[in-house]
This record gives structure tokens, C-alpha cells and sequence, in this order.
């Protein structure tokens, strides 16, 4: 049996800093997944004068104050990419590729995810789309499927896909020299629609297109709705009330991922009242 | 223990059934299909007497899982009269597995 947190934070953006900060203030065992940037964003802004208390600052400057504070209050990042996060009921388990941890509630700080899906694809999710390929696979043993690859990881789930499916087409979204196995063809063209009547069929590009019984789509980061299944969701965000609450017991989420606007301040405003909520929930429990 | 049925008996276990049956859709290498497994277990419990649950191995049952179109697991079905009355993709939440299930008893 694994360790049960307290809260895991899923983020190390400001959302994701500020209810670590605020979850250690009130002694409770937190682990925040994240990265030693922080926040892509946060480290590119050119200059930042809407954050109280600090003003004419570059977004490398506020980074630096954010690390000091919770290298200040011992915090430590835990940097390991969260696949999925699956409500077991009174636990959420927490899949990080080989691993898993367990936690009592949980804070989704992961920011917004800005590339769009492709048109038809959240219509076939689940009849012909799908994000894991080598969960689905064997599904398609002798079939024709489809890989679109937004990483080099995407490459080694296409040669796995090859060795069951009759033919597998890749379509990079990266440029870059391809690891793949000889049998699937690569094609350089731009998505634009999945087709189909009852399951896919067909997948439009820009300049072709092809046949396919599956499409898997493998990108960096999953929208919230894939990290968390069964999260309900509102205009490309995850739904919550005022007090960070979303719709699955336990759940909370702060930050842009929550709606707009996108800014430092009311991210941090939101990780802190949803780290607040997690401790009453967490001590309404006991 | 949720009872395993096949190809062979599918028609006889869920579809010739009088009560609201639940089929889980699994296989061994599935690793959502795991996490599901427990709460499928829990909700059999407390739907005792209401609601009948199996598992069908996709690996093992091929004709069942491609008649109904399971195109990814794990794939929770509710059926009622020998039909299907609900679907659900991927992994779900106790709570909203419950309330689908709710629904159709």
C-alpha cells in the first residue's frame, strides 16, 4: 500500500504554488507535480505591472520570488508528469507512467491548454479516437489506424500500434527525424477533420486523404476532462463553483484552467480558497 | 466476485435478462480498465438486488465486444430489455456510473 497525501496539487504555476503554500500553513501533507521552470508562461513575460505588491517586474524576476518563497517554507516540486487521475470514491489515484500515488483531495492547477482539437474528434472519442494507444490497441488487431504525434513519445506508441494493426499512418506535428518502424508510412500533412457514420472511417488532411479505422491523437498535455475522467466542464474549462469546488467530490481547480481571465494574480487567489476548501474537506472527513 | 461471461453465454447473461444488467468491458493489459475494476465491485455491492453486473475479457470475447462496438476500454454498457441503454467510455467516477445505472432500475 502506497502513501496517502493529504492534497496533491497537479500544477506549479501560481495557482498550483499558491494553494501548496497555503495547504503547508495548515500542516496539511501536500505533493505538488509540476516542473523547475514553474510556469512556461511565467518565465516569457516581458514585463509584469499587474501583480500588487510587485511592480515593473520581468516574468523571470516574479519566478524567482515565487521559488525563494516556497524554497523559504520547504516546499519541494515533485517533477513528474501526471497521465491521469482517476475518483476511486474516498481516494484519487494518481498515474504517473510506471507509478502511482494516492492522495484524499486534489488541486488541478495545469493552466489551459491552447491547441484545439481536430473537428470530429471529441464527436468519435471512444468510437475511433482515441489518446492511448497502447491501451486500445490490440482493439484494432488487423485494422488500419491512424497516429497523429505531437512528440517523440507518440513514435514508439506508433511502433507498438504496427505490430497488431494491418497499417499505420503517422502524421508528425513536429519536425524532426522519425524513430519508426519501417512498415508504417509517415505522411507530412495537416489534419483537418475526422469523418465517419457510426465509428471513424476517414481522416481528412489538407492535401489527402485516408482511410483509417482509428485515429489515436498523442499529445503533451490532455485536456482536463482526459487527466480527470468524468470531469464536468464548461467552454473549455473545468467547472467550479465559488469556492473552487468542481463536480467530483474532493476535486478542486484553480487558475486559468478554470476560465478566464488568464492572469497571475487571480490564479493565485483561486489556488489559494481551493487549498482552503481542500482542508475542510479534508477535516470534514475525519 | 463479478461473474465472467463470454461470447457463448452473452446473449443468455445480458441480453436475454430480465433485470437492468451492467458489462463492463475489460482486458488484463487496460490499465483504467484496473482502477474501474475496484469501483465496478463496490457499486455491485450496493446495487445488490437491483442491478445485475458481469465482465466481458475483449481479449477472450471477440464477437460480443465488436457487436456492440467497443472501440476502447474499459466501456461500461447498461442494458435493459436487450438493449443498450447507456454507454460509457473510459474511466468514470463512482458517483456517475451510479447515477447512469440509476436511471434504468
Amino acid at each position: 500500500m502506497s502513501k496517502r497525501y493529504d492534497i496533491a496539487i497537479i500544477g506549479s504555476g501560481p495557482a498550483g504554488l499558491s494553494a501548496a503554500i497555503n495547504a503547508k500553513i495548515r500542516n496539511k501533507d501536500a505533493i505538488i507535480f509540476g516542473n523547475k521552470e514553474l510556469s512556461y508562461k511565467l518565465s516569457k513575460a516581458p514585463k509584469i505591472n499587474n501583480y500588487l505588491g510587485f511592480f515593473d517586474i520581468t516574468g523571470s524576476q516574479l519566478k524567482k520570488a515565487f521559488k525563494n518563497h516556497i524554497e523559504a517554507m520547504d516546499i519541494n516540486i515533485t517533477e513528474e508528469k501526471v497521465n491521469a487521475v482517476y475518483a476511486m470514491g474516498d481516494y484519487f489515484a494518481i498515474m504517473v507512467n510506471e507509478k502511482s500515488y494516492e492522495s484524499k483531495a486534489i488541486v488541478i492547477a495545469t493552466g489551459m491548454e491552447h491547441s484545439k482539437p481536430i473537428r470530429g474528434e471529441e464527436e468519435f472519442l471512444g468510437r475511433g479516437v482515441g489518446y492511448c494507444a497502447t491501451c486500445d490497441a490490440p482493439l484494432y488487431k488487423g485494422k488500419v489506424v491512424t497516429v497523429i504525434g505531437y512528440n517523440k513519445e507518440a513514435e514508439e506508441d506508433a511502433n507498438f500500434v504496427s505490430e497488431l494493426a494491418s497499417k499505420v499512418y503517422y502524421i508528425p506535428m513536429y519536425r524532426d527525424k522519425y524513430g519508426l518502424n519501417k512498415s508504417i508510412e509517415v505522411v507530412e500533412d495537416k489534419p483537418m477533420e475526422i469523418l465517419g457514420e457510426n465509428l471513424v472511417n476517414k481522416l481528412v488532411l489538407k492535401n489527402k486523404e485516408i482511410n483509417t479505422d482509428g485515429v489515436f491523437v498523442l499529445k503533451d498535455s490532455v485536456s482536463p476532462e482526459q487527466l480527470v475522467p468524468g470531469l464536468e466542464m464548461e467552454e473549455g474549462h473545468i467547472k467550479v463553483d465559488k469556492n473552487m469546488k468542481t463536480s467530483i467530490e474532493g476535486c478542486f481547480a484553480a487558475g486559468d484552467c478554470t476560465g478566464k481571465p488568464y492572469q497571475y494574480i487571480k490564479s493565485a487567489g483561486e489556488g489559494q480558497v481551493a487549498a482552503l476548501n481542500a482542508v475542510s474537506y479534508l477535516n470534514s472527513k475525519k | 466476485m463479478i461473474k465472467e461471461i463470454n461470447d457463448k453465454d452473452f446473449k443468455q447473461e445480458v441480453v436475454n435478462s430480465e433485470s437492468t444488467t451492467v458489462v463492463d468491458f475489460w482486458a488484463s493489459w487496460c490499465g483504467p480498465c484496473k482502477m474501474l475494476s475496484p469501483v465496478i465491485d463496490e457499486l455491485a455491492q450496493e446495487l445488490n438486488g437491483e442491478a445485475k453486473f458481469v465482465k466481458v475479457n475483449v481479449d477472450e470475447n471477440p464477437v460480443a465486444s465488436s457487436e456492440y462496438r467497443v472501440a476502447s476500454i474499459p466501456t461500461v454498457m447498461v442494458f435493459k430489455g436487450g438493449k443498450v441503454v447507456e454507454t460509457l467510455v473510459g474511466f468514470r467516477p463512482k458517483q456517475a456510473i451510479k447515477t447512469a445505472i440509476e436511471r434504468h432500475i
